[in-house]
This record gives C-alpha cells, structure tokens and sequence, in this order.
C-alpha cells in the first residue's frame, strides 16, 4: 500500500475560507463528503430519506458555524463524518424498532457491502481515501473487523454485539480496543 | 503522579464507534474528570476519532441532491462569538435580563457564578485543573470545568447539601443543529441528567433542581435535542468534584 496525498490541507483552507462566508469552499466540501456522509448515515439508519436529513443537518451546522472545526482534534473529514455518524447512531437508539430491522438485516447488509465492493464510484469522492481504509479494514482479523463493523455501520453497542453474537462482552471490548488499535496504526502508517 | 490510561483507552475506542452501553459512558465521564487535563487522554481520544470518522469512507459513496446545497446555503450563519474577555467582564443587559429571568432562589448562585466567571478570565485561564473559589459564604462552592476549547469557561455554583445549582459559561460554541448540551452529575458509575441546555451568543446561564449531593464528578456532553436520558455524545467539558478543595 503505497503513500498517498492526503488532501487535508485542502480541506482546512476551504473551511478557513468557510469561516469568510465562501459559498464556493462549501460547495467544494459537500461534493467530496457529502456522497460519503449519506452513505454512512443510509447505513446506519437504513432509509435514505433520514439519511438526507442527517446529512443536511450536519452540512447545515458546518456551514453556520464552521469555527466549530478544531484542528487539533482531528481531520476535517474525520470531524464531518463524526458529526454524521454522532446523529444516526443517536437516531437510531432512539428507535425500538430499528433494532428489530438491523436484526434482520445485519447478515444481508453485510453481504450488501461486499458485493458492492466492486462497484466504486471513483469520480464520487475521496476514492484515494477509501482505497486505504478498505485495505485496512480487509487486513483486520475478521473477528476484529466483525466487531467494529457492527458497532460503526450498525449502531449497535457493546452488549447489544454480545448479545447478538453469543460472545461473551469482555471479548467484545477487547476486540473493539485491538481492532481500533490496529485500524489507527494501519491508517497512521498510510499518512507516513 | 503517572495514570494508568488502560481502561480509558478501552472506553474510548468504543466510544468513537459509538458503541459504549450506558453504564460504560458513565464511566468513561468519570475516568475522563478523574484524569484531569491529561495530554494523554486527548492524544488517545483524538487518535481514535480520526480512525472512526475515516471508517465511513470503506461505504460505497451515494449520490446526492445538489439541490440540498442551496437549501443549507439559504440558512442564516451564526454570527461571531464576542471576545470571552469582554463578554465576561463587561455582561451586556442581555445577560442582565437572563439572570433576571432565573428563578428568584437561583439569583444569588447566579451572580456568583458569573463572579467566579470574571475571576477565571481575569486570569487567564479556563483553569486546567477542577478549581474552586469560596464565595458569598464558606458553604458555596464555585467549580470551574475542564474543556477542550480553550475559549469557552463554564463554572457551577452550588451549595453541599442542598439542591440545586446554576450553571454559567461563555465562549461557548453552538453544539450545532439538532444538538445540545446535557449536563451530567455522576455518582457510582451512574450519569443522570442534569438538564440540557443551548447556548445563546456562546453564553449559558442555567439553573437546575437537580441535586449534586454526594456526585463524584460533573460532565456536559454535546446530545440530540430530545435530551436523552444516557449520555452518548462526545465530552464537552468535565469536574472531578472528589478534588475539590
């Protein structure tokens, strides 16, 4: 896996640019993360039109108040995902019912992703981007990768996996920790 | 005095994926105010943010609306947080007419957090270790709290032993749309609500019935508005009340 460019910097100056009230530097940042953040948020919720709505409450928020970034805590992209994903999981907890269709979707939604694999849509967004985390993710042991699957695409919690799965919680816990680890180092050596 | 960040370091990885049950945020929240401003703690938290925010990008993209770009667009911009310092120092008749709105038995705690509040900018700080500064009498006490924006300040005035306490800080960011803050008291590993509250112009002024009582610790979370009964957003800001002086 070879060293790539990380656009970053690109990302910081178009929120610095943000911060002016640049409509172009919004425009630039919803067309690389917009199609990724509805793909998260579809996943997690599993009906686009909530998926739409986080999304827009999440690009809503960075465009009133983008001095909301802070640099120090991260990437741009990790910081527009995070607020994405922060909202589905919320929305879904929320939702007896949800956990009753992941229940009897997690097999197929799983299957759904690997099928689609394949099928990138490069000019999208961010393609360099999710080339690694895949690899990454494909590098996991599965048992790891299952856990953090489950927990991030699914919205599902610690015990919630547990008890899905039969595997006693400290497993889990100790799953999600060695596969976080391994994810942060494999994604933190891509960047070297 | 070296902290062991085994076990933070265990709740935060699940904390980024989202995946911490109820039990385990209430510990998370204690561990975090226990640690204090540890360096440690926000390398630890903010490298596994990054990797959780770029899992999303192993999803296949989705297309979308480019008609949702000029609805967002068409939505008013937050105007800019006045300067911490003067908003502190120099309360504007808007801040006057909100502590005016506070219940009456809430009044004084609430001038004397706002007190407290010059104090902390007067010297310069968001203090970074849990503080307290007796004021009005020997039995209230003034907590200033731990945060990750070096330009927000938020301090609870209470009273031991009896309930209640009012909440004041400034320079606080909006938590965004569809978000608020959640205030927290933990005591036994149990988070309970304290209340939620927006910010208006990066100010809060809130008075709570809640009871502080024997809480080992304080903690504000950025939540959906609904103002869930478990926390499941990120730390904004903490208090180990246990080091209180």
């Amino acid at each position: 896996m070879g060293a790539v460019e990380v656009p970053e910097t690109r990302d910081r100056d178009l929120i610095e640019r943000l911060l002016d009230g640049d409509e172009d530097a919004f425009r630039g940042l919803f067309h690389r993360y917009a199609p990724s953040a509805k793909a998260l948020a579809q996943r997690v919720v599993r009906q686009p039109h909530l998926a739409e709505e986080i999304v827009q409450e999440a690009f809503t928020a960075v465009w009133k108040d983008p001095g909301a970034y802070d640099g120090q805590r991260g990437s741009v992209r990790s910081w527009l995902m995070g607020m994405v994903h922060h909202r589905a999981v919320d929305l879904v907890r929320r939702e007896e019912a949800h956990r009753r269709r992941v229940e009897a979707a997690i097999p197929q939604a799983l299957e759904e992703e690997a099928d689609h694999a394949d099928e990138v849509v490069e000019q999208l967004a961010a393609p360099d981007e999710r080339r690694i985390v895949r690899a990454a993710l494909a590098d996991l042991p599965d048992e790891q990768r299952r856990v953090l699957e489950m927990m991030y695409f699914d919205g599902l919690s610690q015990s919630q996996i547990a008890e899905k799965t039969g595997i006693p919680l400290g497993t889990v816990k100790s799953r999600t920790l060695l596969g976080m680890r391994r994810m942060r180092g494999a994604l933190a050596e891509v960047e070297r | 005095m070296t902290l062991d960040h085994s076990l933070v370091e265990e709740l935060m990885s699940a904390n980024a994926l989202g995946g911490l049950d109820d039990d385990d945020t209430a510990l998370l929240l204690r561990e975090r105010a226990a640690h204090g401003d540890c360096a440690e703690c926000r390398v630890i938290e903010t490298g596994f943010a990054e990797t959780a925010g770029r899992l999303a990008f192993a999803l296949t993209p989705v297309p979308i609306d480019d008609s949702m770009i000029d609805r967002i667009l068409a939505s008013p911009r937050e105007e800019p947080l006045a300067p911490v310092a003067a908003t502190a120092a120099d309360p504007s008749d808007e801040l006057s007419e909100r502590r005016a709105r506070l219940p009456r038995a809430w009044q004084a705690l609430a001038a004397a957090a706002a007190v407290a509040a010059v104090l902390f900018v007067s010297v310069g700080t968001l203090a970074r270790s849990t503080t307290t500064v007796n004021l009005v009498s020997s039995s209230q006490r003034v907590v200033a709290f731990e945060g990750s924006n070096a330009e927000a300040t938020l301090a609870m005035a209470y009273t031991p032993g009896e309930p209640g306490a009012v909440f004041w800080g400034s320079g606080l960011r909006d938590p965004g749309a569809g978000l608020v803050y959640e205030i927290w008291m933990i005591e036994d590993g149990e988070a309970t609500s304290g209340g939620c509250v927006t910010p208006t112009d990066g100010v809060i002024a809130l008075a709570v019935d809640a009871s502080i009582g024997s809480s080992e610790a304080m903690a504000v979370t950025s939540e959906s508005s609904d103002c869930p009964a478990s926390p499941t957003g990120p730390v904004v800001f903490s208090a180990d009340l246990n080091t209180v002086l």
